[in-house]
């Protein structure tokens, strides 16, 4: 036993080494050589947390330590991903910001914002946790004003407004659970409500707080504009935040989970708002018309179904999403200047023409047989052909209709490949899921939550009819009435930005050094 | 002649402004003239360089610069500081400056002068825009600002119009711009949300049907007089700068086939409602002021006048400077006879890049004759790819593609089955972008991310040609380019293939002394995850690399029966002159040849020798260029690795420098100036005028060579004396529209046209000295002469200041330069004497170095 907590006792050191590892980098960072020790830091931050994972999964256990690191599957999962993170963006920004004259702070602060998120990834208390979040949001908040430009400003003003609404809501959450389970430690909250099924009504009022914190931070509608808007910020803080940081409240839903499956009306509210954003971001991702802001919206939406995950208490899945999307998004914006090429490549052979309603039919009779197989095969081995199962089979078959039918076009050999590609994807999809619930398997909400996945499935539905409408009638009625709507983002930022400007409003530029010539309106004298 | 034509104009306006269809016809010419000063930018897939002053060259150059300083507040001279450090490093002498001041006949002294140059920028005003007028009284420190949010508005609303290929929603088309504008702008409600405008829903209802009918409502209701309408209306397009761009592109290319293109007065119509809805929904203190601030253009215009008066002689003594250098030692090699015998001729394109490898190439072997001519060999093509149904043009924007090149030498299955695999690739990636399948795509496939970029950053993949992409790497080894039938579809006779031939020979003034090789020498670059990547290809092919035209131009040279025809043309093509196809990567200056299975076993010796000569001076070009890549501590092998690291770095703000520092363009015999370094700031054009029997040639230089050259340098010149408006701001926060019309600078903003930052700047200085192009022309004085009276729009290019014409005169062994329509003897720093030719003598800021 003892040798058993000194080996943990040990792991948590290294774990700790990470982020201290990360902010010496910051503090050793100068003008006049911004990247030498950055170049270090990466790779061996990235050794470091092999060592952790491999020595949680030698010695098992999700144990709390005397070190106040919390070791694990979760805080594995999560340190390898801000590790990876932080090796690929340190090494994107070492050449890509090479000759800023402000190198060297965006060099701090990128390590800064690093160092504060693997903090808050190993933290086993839940101060500790939002302190470290807050500290996040004011290092990120140094990147996104890199430049001040106006635009940036008032993103970064709208972003500072939002955080602290969300920071209001986790310290007030803080200080009910405080109360009423008398620690804030993350094992002595799970030991709590293993015991208390049955929440008291603050501490359901706390997981509701919590989920509303986790909505605002997760950029969800109406206060997602900071989000869409932050492209005023060089590439890889894009790439940081929309793949490290915006995620955090999927994480956080993740580590109460024994708390949050208890609180019924908190999980609702998360899945109502999650599924609201998934479906009217993915909506108004199409109209969007450049790739970074596209983007954008797509994990404004991306987050918006980890949060439903989390919401439906299928913790695994949202963990699965958050990582997976994370690698995805990062590799999206640093990669984002290669959009040309492909459009370069695209132009040698040009796309089908827009499908026909009998072939988008066929196309996805083609996606449900296909998936239908997959799930029933699923049911055969046993591994659940449950409802959510089953909902999930339904999101997978609508994904591959689209596609499906673009591929029925060209022929027999395109056909075939398009639908071995479908196949692939989809196995991958349940491989996935399998492999996620075997690592992760935390408390599932006791009501079963029949409800959310139904309303899930509809939504997802929902949104595919208007994909499909799209696809079939670009040029009709209901799509320019929807354009119009969507391209305007439902003006849900407008009145957000509105609001800020009346409460308080952004400093957008400091007039004395403007270097734009101002327009001269009367006599000069005046 | 302009200005005359204006005044007339404007006076029947005021008479027939109310009553006949005179003033129609006027608001039309006047929309003519505006929308003409709007030069085209190409989309990034072929993003080649454009003067984007090119609408205005019939007027003086600092003429254009004092209004546009008063209509967009661009900045068309380096600020003061520049000029400061020029003078501290000896770059701005009191000879220049005297001669500047003769020049501009200004009354001032030197002594005056100096002590303008260490004062501080004087702060001129720009015209009141009513969008300006707007916000007079509003605090700009916490509020968005009207031209910024009617600048981004428009942006939002052009994209998604134009867009084909990010989105999936978009607005219709029915009835162009305008139109479509109008719909969404009823209903719109973000200017009552974001800017408090109440009663925008109500004045958009009453917006005219058509953008003439806004134009003319708008200009009535604001009281703009007729004199004004040009310039208001200019200002009014020059405020979304980018998209009119884009709309002139529109416009240029529909034009080249014989069609036309009106979105640009759309666009007009759409900037000049913003205004009109600004006076309709503003209350009369709003007129008020409104009526004040154009009471104050002509004051305003007359302030960005006096503004650039040292300023713009600064910038001229720079330029004489700058000349003299090269006129103190040009002289010298114009006594030099032609190369007898070479063992190879290669011909590079005339991109001031393939100067520093022609040198090396010549240093390293002097039996090699190198020759400068356009990278399209003169071969006006269409690329139409393996399989493909589309084409893409392949020759200068100032030509229409009239001969058709495919690949040959592969069975058309292979191209079917390209198409299909390129489908499936395209099927793939609508899995990420759908609105339903991105959440699915991202469980399945995402983590599969974090080794693509662990991959991509440590390493990075090779490097792919566009052309290669859906095919094996044997296929693409084996495909073979070959002009294939004239573009209307008709074939391309025996007979036209021979005058393609000949004329090809004639413009590269190659026509006997045939080496057993001749390397024809296109130009590519390569570089990864770049938005602006054609940028760095080939201008003269479109943006492109040059590969195809290369192999097409050296195949029909070689094809047997061309060279029959070309005998009876009076060109004789010994049996043993080869033409040999290859491509010079600029990123990493290697060289590589195509079609050596056609070469016989007769020239294996020579092959041999000559890819010898070729690497080492790729090698030697690579040390040149590493001086200002940041990599002057490594050598050899380690350089070549280092540079092809470069080429495939996802993170490469700064692969190569492109055409940066570009200053001149010589027109003559390569011997003539082969003792010269120039730096690689020199395009260089081969020419002998004794064999240019009626000035044909030359004709075509000075109206095509020239005129893109001047693209170049102007391209380069307006990015770095003005940024914001003529270049693409910073690199790092560049974010692509519409997968290829341009790139914004962050959220939005207007398109951005022009040069990134990263490309004229490597953090420290400037890596582009913006100087007006010299062009030194060996030709006669009475044949150049000619050439500008046959050509009003490069006679306006000469006299306006756009570019500086000098004749070489090898009789004389003198420059002399064209002013006011005469020739002036020129001379060098050291007087006339000069260096004689032997060893290379460097022009001093040569080496790539410049100020800053």
């Amino acid at each position: 036993m003892d040798v058993h907590t000194g080996w943990q006792t040990a792991l948590g050191l290294t774990a700790l080494g990470l982020p201290v590892l990360l902010a010496l980098t910051a503090v050793l960072t100068a003008r006049a050589a911004p990247f030498r020790y950055a170049a270090v830091a990466g790779p061996l931050g990235l050794a470091l947390t092999a060592v952790v994972v491999a020595g949680t999964v030698l010695v098992g256990g999700t144990a709390a330590l005397t070190v106040g690191v919390r070791l694990g599957t979760l805080t594995s999962v999560m340190l390898l991903l801000v590790a990876t993170l932080a090796l690929v963006i340190l090494r994107y920004s070492r050449t890509y910001m090479d000759g800023d004259a402000g190198a060297h702070r965006y060099m701090r602060w990128l390590l800064a914002t690093l160092s504060a998120v693997s903090v808050l990834v190993i933290a086993n208390n839940l101060l500790v946790l939002a302190l470290a979040w807050i500290a996040t949001s004011l290092a990120l908040h140094q990147l996104l004003t890199f430049y001040d430009r106006p635009a940036a400003l008032l993103a970064a003003h709208k972003k500072f407004l939002a955080s602290r609404m969300a920071d209001v809501c986790l310290i007030a959450g803080l200080v009910l659970v405080q109360g009423a389970v008398g620690s804030l430690d993350l094992d002595a909250i799970e030991t709590w409500a293993s015991t208390h099924a049955d929440l008291p009504v603050s501490i359901q009022i706390a997981a509701f707080l919590f989920a509303a914190a986790a909505c605002i931070k997760s950029a969800q509608l109406p206060l997602h504009g900071w989000l869409t808007q932050v492209m005023e910020a060089p590439t890889p803080v894009s790439a940081l935040l929309h793949a490290g940081i915006v995620n955090i409240g999927g994480f956080l839903m993740i580590r109460l989970a024994p708390l949050m499956a208890n609180a019924p009306g908190a999980q609702l509210f998360l899945v109502i708002v999650g599924l609201t954003t998934t479906v009217l971001a993915a909506a108004i991702m199409t109209t969007r018309v450049s790739i970074k802001v596209s983007l954008a919206w797509s994990t404004c939406a991306q987050m918006g179904f980890m949060l439903v995950q989390c919401g439906l208490g299928a913790w695994h899945l949202a963990l699965l999403h958050l990582v997976a999307h994370s690698l995805y998004k990062a590799h999206a914006f640093l990669s984002s200047g290669s959009v040309v090429e492909a459009w370069r490549i695209d132009s040698i052979a040009p796309g089908p023409e827009r499908p026909s309603a009998g072939r988008f039919a066929a196309a996805t009779v083609v996606a449900f047989l296909v998936v239908g197989l997959e799930w029933s095969v699923l049911g055969l081995l046993g591994e659940g052909s449950d409802f959510p199962t089953g909902v999930l089979a339904l999101i997978v078959a609508l994904s591959l209709a689209p596609m499906y039918s673009r591929g029925l076009a060209s022929g027999a050999r395109t056909a075939a490949l398009v639908g071995l590609m479908g196949l692939a994807v989809s196995v991958a999809y349940f491989a996935w899921h399998a492999l996620a619930a075997e690592m992760l398997s935390l408390p599932t909400p006791k009501v079963l939550p029949h409800l959310g996945w139904t309303i899930t499935g509809l939504g997802f539905l929902t949104l595919f009819l208007v994909q499909a409408n799209v696809q079939l009638h670009p040029e009709g009625r209901f799509t320019r009435v929807l354009h119009r709507w969507l391209f305007a983002g439902l003006y849900l930022d407008e009145r957000f930005t509105r609001l800020t400007f009346r409460v308080w409003p952004p400093r957008l530029r400091d007039t004395a050094t403007n270097p734009t010539p101002t327009p001269q309106l009367r006599q000069a004298s005046a | 002649m302009n200005r005359i034509e204006i005044e007339i104009s404007d006076q029947r306006a005021e008479f027939s402004r109310t009553t006949s269809t005179a003033a129609v016809v006027d608001l039309e010419a006047a929309i003519a003239r505006t929308c003409a000063r709007i030069a085209p930018a190409w989309p990034l897939d072929r993003f080649i360089a454009v003067n984007p002053l090119w609408g205005m060259t019939n007027e003086p150059f600092f003429e254009v610069a004092a209004k546009l300083r008063s209509l967009s507040g661009a900045r068309l001279l380096m600020p003061l500081a520049w000029y400061r450090e020029q003078r501290e490093e000896g770059r701005l002498r009191d000879e220049d400056l005297d001669e500047a001041l003769r020049e501009s006949r200004a009354s001032c002294s030197r002594g005056e002068l100096l002590s303008q140059l260490a004062e501080e920028d004087i702060v001129v005003p720009m015209r009141a825009r009513m969008v300006d007028v707007a916000d007079s009284n509003r605090d700009l420190t916490h509020q968005v600002s009207w031209p910024d949010f009617v600048r981004n508005s428009i942006s939002q609303f052009c994209a998604s119009y134009f867009d084909e290929a990010q989105s999936a929603l978009r607005p219709s088309r029915a009835g162009g711009l305008y139109a479509s504008w109008r719909r969404e702008a009823i209903g719109d409600k973000s200017p009552r949300l974001l800017m408090g405008f109440r009663s925008h829903a109500q004045v958009a209802r009453e917006l005219p049907l058509t953008s003439e009918d806004m134009i003319r409502t708008a200009l009535a209701d604001l009281g703009v007089p007729p004199e004004q309408w040009d310039d208001y209306l200019a200002s009014q397009l020059l405020d979304v700068n980018g998209w009119a761009s884009w709309c002139a592109y529109r416009r240029w290319t529909a034009r080249l086939k014989a069609s036309d293109d009106d979105t640009i007065v759309d666009l007009l119509g759409v900037r000049i409602a913003w205004e009109w809805m600004l006076l309709r929904g503003g209350d009369s203190d709003v007129a008020a002021r409104w009526k004040r601030a154009l009471a104050r253009w002509n004051d305003v215009d007359a302030k960005a006048h006096a503004a650039q008066s040292a300023t713009r002689i600064f910038q001229r003594a720079v330029e004489i400077g700058w000349q003299r250098e090269v006129i103190d030692t040009l002289p010298a090699g114009l006594a030099v006879p032609r190369p007898q015998e070479p063992a190879v001729q290669a011909v590079f394109c005339i991109d001031v890049r393939s100067e520093v490898f022609r040198r090396a190439l010549e240093h390293q072997d002097s039996t090699v004759q190198t020759l400068g001519f356009a990278g399209f060999f003169g071969l006006p093509i269409a690329y139409q790819a393996l399989g493909s149904s589309e084409t893409r043009p392949q020759l200068p924007a100032l030509l229409a593609a009239s001969l058709r090149v495919t690949d040959t030498g592969i069975d058309p299955v292979v191209g079917e089955r390209r198409v299909q695999d390129l489908t499936v690739s395209r099927a793939w990636s609508t899995l990420k972008s759908d609105a339903v399948s991105t959440f699915t795509f991202v469980e399945s496939m995402g983590l599969t991310y974090a080794w693509q970029s662990l991959a991509a950053g440590f390493g990075g993949h090779a490097n792919r040609k566009l052309d290669d992409n859906g095919l094996t790497g044997v296929v693409a080894r084996g495909r073979k380019p070959r002009l294939a039938k004239l573009e209307n579809g008709a074939a391309l006779t025996l007979e036209a293939r021979c005058e393609l031939a000949a004329g090809v020979l004639r413009a590269m003034s190659l026509t006997h002394g045939f080496a057993r090789i001749v390397l024809l020498v296109g130009h590519g670059s390569a570089t990864r995850n770049n938005p602006h990547a054609a940028g760095l290809d080939c201008g003269a092919c479109g943006g492109q690399s040059g590969e195809v035209n290369a192999r097409a131009a050296a195949a029909l040279l070689n094809e047997p029966a061309v060279r029959d025809g070309l005998k009876r043309r009076g060109i004789s093509l010994p049996e043993s002159t080869r033409f040999v196809p290859a491509l010079h990567n600029t990123t990493t200056d290697d060289v590589e040849l195509f079609d050596l299975d056609e070469l016989p076993a007769t020239h294996d010796s020579d092959l041999v020798a000559l890819r010898q000569s070729l690497e080492a001076a790729g090698a030697r070009t690579r040390e040149e260029r590493s001086l200002n890549l940041g990599l002057a501590n490594l050598q050899g092998r380690r350089l070549h690795d280092a540079v092809r690291q470069r080429a495939r770095d996802w993170a490469q703000v700064r692969p190569e420098w492109g055409l940066a520092n570009n200053a001149a363009l010589i027109v003559a015999p390569r011997e003539h100036c082969r003792h010269l370094n120039l730096g690689g700031r020199s395009f260089l054009h081969d020419y002998r005028y004794e064999e240019d029997t009626e000035f044909k040639v030359l004709e075509l230089i000075m109206t095509a060579p020239m005129v893109v050259t001047h693209w170049i340098n102007f391209q380069y010149y307006a990015s770095t004396v003005d940024n914001v408006r003529y270049g693409s701001g910073n690199k790092v926060l560049h974010n692509v529209v519409g997968r290829h019309i341009g790139v914004f600078e962050g959220n939005g903003g207007d398109l951005r046209i022009g040069l990134a930052m990263q490309s004229l700047h490597d953090g420290r200085r400037w890596m582009h000295t913006p100087l007006r192009l010299s062009v030194f022309i060996e030709a006669p004085r009475a044949a150049i002469d000619a050439v500008l009276r046959k050509h009003a729009h490069v006679h306006d290019l000469v006299t306006h200041g756009w570019l500086d014409l000098l004749q070489l005169d090898a009789a004389e062994r003198a420059v002399f330069a064209y002013r006011d329509g005469r020739w002036v003897k020129r001379e060098g720093r050291q007087g006339s004497g000069g260096q004689q030719p032997g060893s290379t003598a460097a022009v001093p800021g040569g080496a790539g170095r410049t100020a800053g």
